[in-house]
């Protein structure tokens, strides 16, 4: 297995705070890669630097063997131009914690605009791929509906099926189930699940210790900016080996 | 995020629908009769004087209502209206982007534009830009154009560029609170999926920020119409001038006035209504459904016509 994401002490400041305070890790290809900790400890501001949302301000960190935001020649780097990034960026899928659908468009409207408006798909087939796409994550009637006429759970499988419209190698999710209503929950983590099973490469920030441990392969516990403890999803979250991993596990399971 | 627009009936108007209607004798309310007739006097009193002001030629207003040259003043004032607007909302769209730039440079320029624009009287500007002849004697545009600034400077111009260009500084405001008023959110999603800042403003933010924009541009649109009176003092032959002028041949200056306001309102009114349904095309997607039109409205409180052959 090759790595899909390789992060090199990875710092990150906003301002005169320091977030992130040397991140070392890999992610392998086809692996699901769980984030915990404690908020604050930086953990989704990692996993913005991976597509680049947010610049890092030390260490280097690569993308299925590609710098992220830099060019390296020689022993110096220079910024990639943004439409470099953006370029870059259409390989990486990202769901967010408050869903951030396009609310002047249709379920499918949403699921179309990227291939459209960036591959320069043409518009009957973007519509065909968005249909199918709805409906495997179970939302085939609903796709003339508006992000307002969705709960919270379809929202967010919209916006799976929306990142996955642009055929990423790499998905991303930050808290993906974090401000739905716990019954709403599973849907969204079904659809997870299969997308795990179908071989996908997935990093995903979560509080949700039951999926972590059910179809994570990695789990890295992060405080404070640090990586504390890192291994197989069942060994750390049932025999945590580190003081800081305990107490916050007794606080959260 | 925003204001909810066109948040009007509800199911609350809806008469209860439950297997026994209440009966109760409602509170009587005398103070709102009161009220009514107080209100309806003072009305009847000043139309009436008004009405029977001996000194006022009242068949003046039919006879010129629609002259030719009223009609061609309020070709005039549309046409200068639409003008200055579309000059008003490209230069603020424009005057928006620069001021919400990282470049320090364009940016302050923006401000110092909007600073200095919104800083003056309008119809000081209309007067600056009617005698600057003092200044540039010649408009030399080398092989292309050459004349006379007196000449170049019809009453048109002056009025457009007076008009545009301190429009552009109160659009600039208005662009730029939309552009902040959508979630970054948004932008974070669009860049996300590998769109280039370009087509996130225009696919994505714009579009938001236009339900912000267009009520207030609605506002900008009625208040043009009327400054546009204005520019009688550049001789640009606008409604009021028009109406001024026929007003001192005819003998009849208030009367011309009373012919001009009604023009004024039956413009003002038709922009209203255009504003109205302008306002619910970008309101799509934010409410999860449209309130009906008036028209609806009206439609729905006819009896529903039965289909023929079926018996009540």
């Amino acid at each position: 297995m090759t790595a899909m994401v390789k992060a090199e002490g990875i710092h990150k400041s906003f301002g005169p705070v320091q977030v992130l305070k040397g991140i070392d890790l890999e992610v392998q290809t086809g692996e699901v890669f769980c984030l915990i900790g404690p908020s604050g400890s930086g953990k989704s501001t990692f996993l913005r630097c991976i597509n680049h949302l947010e610049k890092i301000n030390g260490g280097r960190l690569y993308v299925d063997g590609e710098l992220v935001g830099y060019r390296q020649k020689g022993d110096k780097l220079y910024e990639l131009k943004d439409s470099e990034v953006a370029l870059k960026r259409r390989d990486i899928g990202m769901v967010f914690q408050r869903f951030n659908l396009f609310p002047h468009m249709t379920a499918a409207e949403n699921v179309m605009e990227a291939p459209v408006q960036v591959k320069g798909v043409n518009k009957a087939q973007a519509r065909e791929r968005a249909r199918e796409l709805l409906e495997k994550v179970g939302l085939g009637d609903k796709a003339g509906n508006y992000p307002s006429q969705l709960s919270g759970g379809q929202q967010q499988r919209v916006a799976i099926a929306r990142a996955l419209a642009m055929e990423p190698k790499l998905m991303l999710f930050d808290e993906p189930t974090s401000a739905l209503d716990p019954e709403l929950v599973g849907d969204v983590l079904d659809v997870m699940r299969d997308l795990a099973e179908s071989g996908m490469t997935m990093v995903v920030v979560t509080h949700e210790m039951g999926f972590a441990r059910e179809v994570g392969d990695s789990l890295v516990f992060m405080d404070d900016g640090v990586v504390v403890e890192s291994g197989n999803p069942r060994d750390v979250l049932t025999n945590p080996q580190e003081e800081r991993t305990r107490s916050f596990l007794s606080k959260v399971l | 995020m925003t204001v909810d627009v066109n948040k009007t009936d509800g199911p609350e108007d809806t008469p209860p629908a439950g297997p026994e209607a209440l009966k109760a004798i409602p509170v009587r309310h005398p103070g709102r009769y009161v009220s009514a007739a107080i209100a309806l006097a003072v009305l009847g009193a000043i139309v009436y004087a008004f009405a029977q002001a001996k000194k006022i030629n009242w068949g003046a207003v039919p006879d010129y209502f629609f002259d030719d040259r009223i009609i061609e003043g309020v070709l005039n004032t549309l046409l200068l209206t639409v003008l200055s607007m579309v000059i008003g909302i490209v230069g603020g769209i424009l005057l928006a982007v620069m001021r919400l730039s990282k470049n320090p440079v364009t940016s302050s320029v923006a401000w110092f534009y909007i600073w200095f624009f919104r800083g003056t009287p309008v119809l000081v500007q209309l007067f600056v830009w009617f005698n600057l002849g003092l200044v540039f004697e010649y408009i030399n545009l080398g092989p292309i154009y050459k004349d006379y600034w007196s000449s170049f400077m019809t009453p048109l111009l002056t009025a457009l560029l007076g008009l545009g260009l301190n429009e552009a500084a109160y659009m600039a405001e208005i662009c730029r609170a939309g552009l902040l008023s959508v979630d970054e959110g948004q932008t974070e999603a669009s860049h996300a999926l590998g769109m280039s800042h370009a087509k996130t403003l225009r696919r994505i933010v714009i579009p938001q920020a236009m339900r912000v924009i267009v009520p207030p541009t609605g506002n900008e649109v009625i208040n043009m119409l009327k400054t546009t009176s204005l520019v009688s003092t550049v001789q640009y032959v606008d409604l009021l001038k028009a109406a001024q002028d026929i007003g001192q041949n005819a003998g009849s200056i208030v009367e011309m006035l009373f012919l001009a306001a009604a023009w004024y309102l039956i413009l003002t009114s038709i922009f209203s209504v255009g504003q109205y349904y302008l306002e619910r095309y970008y309101a799509k997607g934010s409410t999860r459904s449209l309130p009906p039109t008036p028209i609806q409205r009206f439609k729905a409180m006819l009896p529903a016509r039965r289909p023929k052959g079926v018996s009540a």
